[in-house]
């Protein structure tokens, strides 16, 4: 059922005629409007041709997923056309361009290519119709439109200009009606879950980020790369992703605090540093984006089928921590405070994060005031002392840093070691060592007793199990479905917050995921014995749809 | 723990290379490299080093000097890491020819294309000998060890005429046979700005003794070659091994290319400054 709070726009068409950058367009006019909003953005791994969509719910209450039953749909191609007539809400309109679909009963015809053909980048510009159909069906004035076209596409202004105003003309001249979007209040910024996890780690002081180009994290790298200058952060992209991974691991020597990002093919490649930096107590933030595996798989859509990849990353024992973020601004959130946790445990962090929270974009609020007391500290050695040893043995197992240069040795080895550093095949103090990174375990668990790792949303029953990117898909139903439920995501994966979770034991649940085999739902059962009595799953490589998803969520419920 | 006047921890670890091994002149080398460095100014608290693993990775735990033991092939991969961290310091990354022009080769060839500020010494004695002398990239055809008992059936590489062909801006090669040369090299390498090679022909007493072989054929270099070709040529030679420094050029650095004029541990943002700057990105999508 459609719900009647939320606004959704799509455009569709080819790689190459700027349907995405439309969709931004479109989101950054809702934010005008006070509306809050998400975008996903459906795209396939080629450059030109093929099918592209952007899609766009807009409402004046927050909006945690887009929805498929669309208001006002854009089509800049026949292709597009025949695909989201069905998405279609019953009292929406659907615009196609005649020239390559030909006149149809359902929808306006326009010219596109025609009108199109008049500019010099004929298939870039036909995106800029969508914003001006848009404008026409909001009731928009031409000033309006016009400041828009210059705010949003500035790049040959008067081409844009004149190509959107012919459009909007058009599109004046066939409606009878225009769609009533009511002003917000909200004064919040829109970024993709890339940006805030990037955002979020440059908050928490990163000196330098680490990547080799695969999607969905590669816009991570690309982000660092422009903002450079403006953040004060070295961005560097090596040969592969094996050099990535070690080269962080060089770079925590001097203190330099690291964050590397990658899908799972490229963090797989990583893996053996993972190990290293485990042995080495080299505190390095990893970001896994998951597209569908395995191997290649379907590299620019979603899927949680790295959940147990994430969770047994390395060889041998060592503390891992990860995480992952439940919504575009936690991600924020997230990614800075992992960063403080694996300085402190001195140990490596998997931020584990899906296509649909890296490239989706979403208005958020990003307060910064509840940065600046960070609650996990790195542990520095004293300058004065005398007798330095990079792996002393503590109560807590954490032994204090310092870097060079420094008059003081400072041995780190990915061979076992005694406290100075040096490599030992002692029986007693291999098993001293292993003491000592299970005890930082243990102390990682205390601190985490400490902060929120698992968030509710509601309070009745029954009660939804989910985690990552999935938890905005189920927010987002349960609001529109109107269902009550009570919503649990823990935020940490590993260590597994089980103590926030005792009062679920033996409980039936509902659990969602994005994953074939239910991943979630056996770490689930694992770590704190609840029953999951429905697992509802998707492994297409798209997101849940609220609408489709509420359906499932309340026959499970029955 | 200071480091003490003694560059080497011999007291404190056990050295286990077999007696007569060329890591022990490699190590001396070393050590008599950073002294002179020293007496020039230079001190090892702004030194790091690294390694890979094989017996070339001892030298690591036997020198009493900060920085990473790596994995095997990824040292070259490790220093730049403190290197782009840290450009004040000074780098060394120790490897082995298995490490260096096997498993980590690619490292090495994008470190010399971009310049990276580091220096690579190779510990290259032709065989895999931590692993009981399997053959390794620069292993002689016909190389018998125990992965290939018939004899091994491909061509060896030469590093050097890869690392010329990658843009290498220093490339020599040494033999711990000259020790006084050797040292030389490694000083050199070391204040050269941008990439640097030190190949050394280390001979391996247990699986490939080399010794007779290299004292007959080492020919010291008097100069460097004027261009890339014919430093080549020099290595196409049949009849002796040049050793010294084949090429030599100096190029603009990676740190200073990718991040100018920036240290990234000496020029940091303070807590409000960064917070301004994330503000700032925030309210461009406002």
């Amino acid at each position: 059922m459609k719900d009647e709070d939320v606004f959704t726009y799509l455009i569709g068409g080819k790689a190459g005629e700027g349907v995405k950058k439309a969709g931004t367009a479109a989101t950054r006019f809702f934010l005008d409007l006070g509306r809050e909003s998400f975008q996903m953005n459906d795209y396939q791994s080629l450059i030109r041709g093929g099918h592209n969509f952007s899609v766009v719910s807009t409402s004046t209450r927050e909006v945690y997923s887009h929805h498929m039953e669309v208001d006002l749909i854009v089509n800049l191609d026949e292709r597009s056309r025949d695909l989201h007539e069905e998405h279609l809400a019953k009292e929406g309109i659907m615009f196609y361009n005649s020239n390559d679909s030909g006149e149809r009963d359902q929808g306006l015809g326009l010219p596109l290519d025609e009108m199109a053909e008049e500019y010099s980048k004929p298939d870039l510009i036909k995106g800029v119709a969508g914003i001006a159909v848009l404008a026409a069906c909001t009731g928009m004035d031409k000033k309006g439109l016009e400041d828009m076209i210059k705010k949003e596409y500035s790049r040959g202004v008067e081409e844009n200009l004149s190509f959107a105003k012919e459009v909007y003309k058009k599109v004046g001249e066939n409606i009878d009606e225009t769609f009533d979007l009511k002003k917000g209040k909200t004064h919040s910024t829109v970024i993709t879950g890339n940006e805030s996890l990037s955002l979020g780690a440059a908050a928490g002081g990163l000196d330098i980020y680490i990547g080799y180009p695969m999607t969905p994290a590669s816009s991570i790298l690309h982000f660092f790369a422009t903002h450079r200058d403006d953040l004060n952060i070295m961005s560097i992209h090596p040969e592969n992703e094996i050099a990535v991974a070690n080269m962080a691991v060089g770079a925590t020597v001097p203190g330099a605090r690291v964050m590397v990002g990658s899908s799972g093919g490229g963090l797989a490649l990583m893996e053996e540093a993972i190990s290293l930096a485990g042995m080495t107590e080299s505190p390095i933030l990893f970001v896994l984006g998951s597209r569908p595996g395995p191997s290649t798989g379907v590299p620019t859509y979603t899927e949680q089928g790295d959940l147990h990849f994430a969770l047994n990353q390395g060889h041998g024992e060592f503390p891992l921590i990860v995480s992952s973020p439940g919504c575009i601004e936690e991600a924020f959130h997230l990614s800075n405070m992992m960063l403080d946790l694996v300085w402190k445990y001195q140990t490596p962090g998997i931020l584990l994060t899906e296509k649909h929270l890296c490239e989706s974009s979403m208005s958020v609020d990003i307060d910064m005031k509840k940065f600046e007391e960070g609650v996990f500290k790195t542990e520095k050695a004293d300058e004065d002392q005398d007798d330095y040893k990079r792996y002393e043995k503590t109560d807590h197992g954490i032994s204090p840093l310092k870097y060079p240069p420094s008059d003081d040795l400072i041995k780190w080895n990915s061979y076992e070691h005694d406290e100075m550093g040096y490599t030992t095949e002692d029986p007693d103090m291999i098993s001293e060592m292993h003491d000592k990174r299970r005890e930082k375990n243990e102390t990682l668990i205390l601190d985490l007793k400490n902060i929120n790792c698992v968030n509710e949303f509601g309070e009745s029953t029954p009660i939804i199990f989910t985690y990552g990117s999935t938890t905005m898909s189920v927010r987002e139903a349960l609001i529109s479905g109107d269902i009550d439920a009570k919503i649990v995501q823990p935020l940490f994966l590993n260590p597994f917050p089980f103590w926030e979770l005792e009062e679920y034991i033996h409980e039936e649940v509902i659990v969602v995921e994005q994953s074939s085999t239910g991943q979630f739902a056996s770490l689930l059962r694992e770590k704190c014995r609840v029953k999951p009595k429905e697992v509802i799953r998707r492994y297409d490589g798209r997101p849940f749809e609220p609408a489709r998803l509420a359906e499932k969520i309340e026959e499970a419920i029955i | 723990m200071k480091m003490d006047e003694e560059l080497s921890v011999e007291s404190d670890v056990e050295n286990t290379w077999c007696p007569g091994c060329g890591n022990f002149g490699i190590l001396n080398a070393v050590k008599k490299a950073v002294e002179r460095l020293e007496s020039e100014g230079f001190h090892r608290s702004h030194l790091l080093i690294s390694a890979g693993i094989g017996c070339h990775g001892k030298i690591f735990d036997y020198l009493n000097l900060s920085g990473l033991y790596s994995l095997h092939g990824r040292e070259t991969a490790t220093i730049q890491g403190m290197k782009f961290a840290n450009p004040s310091l000074k780098v060394i990354a120790f490897g082995g020819d298995g490490n260096a022009y096997g498993e980590g080769l690619a490292h090495l060839i994008f470190a010399a294309r971009r310049n990276s500020d580091i220096t690579l010494i190779v510990h290259n004695n032709g065989n895999y000998a931590l692993t009981t002398g399997q053959k390794s990239p620069t292993s002689i055809k016909g190389f018998k060890g125990p992965s290939t008992p018939d004899g091994s059936v491909e061509e060896p590489i030469d590093p050097l005429d890869v690392l010329l062909s990658s843009g290498a801006g220093f490339i020599s090669r040494g033999y711990p046979g000259k020790m006084a040369h050797l040292t030389e090299l490694i000083v050199e390498a070391v204040k050269h700005q941008g990439f640097s090679l030190v190949d050394v022909l280390q001979p391996c007493v247990t699986f490939n003794d080399t010794y007779e072989k290299y004292n007959e054929l080492v020919e010291v270099l008097e100069e460097p070659a004027e261009t890339r070709k014919e430093a080549v040529e020099l290595l196409e030679k049949e009849e002796s091994i040049p050793i010294g420094i084949l090429y030599k050029e100096k190029m603009p650095v990676f740190n200073e290319k990718i991040y100018p004029e920036k240290n990234p541990m000496e020029d940091r943002m303070d807590e409000k400054e960064r917070f301004e700057a994330v503000k700032k990105i925030l309210e461009e999508r406002r």
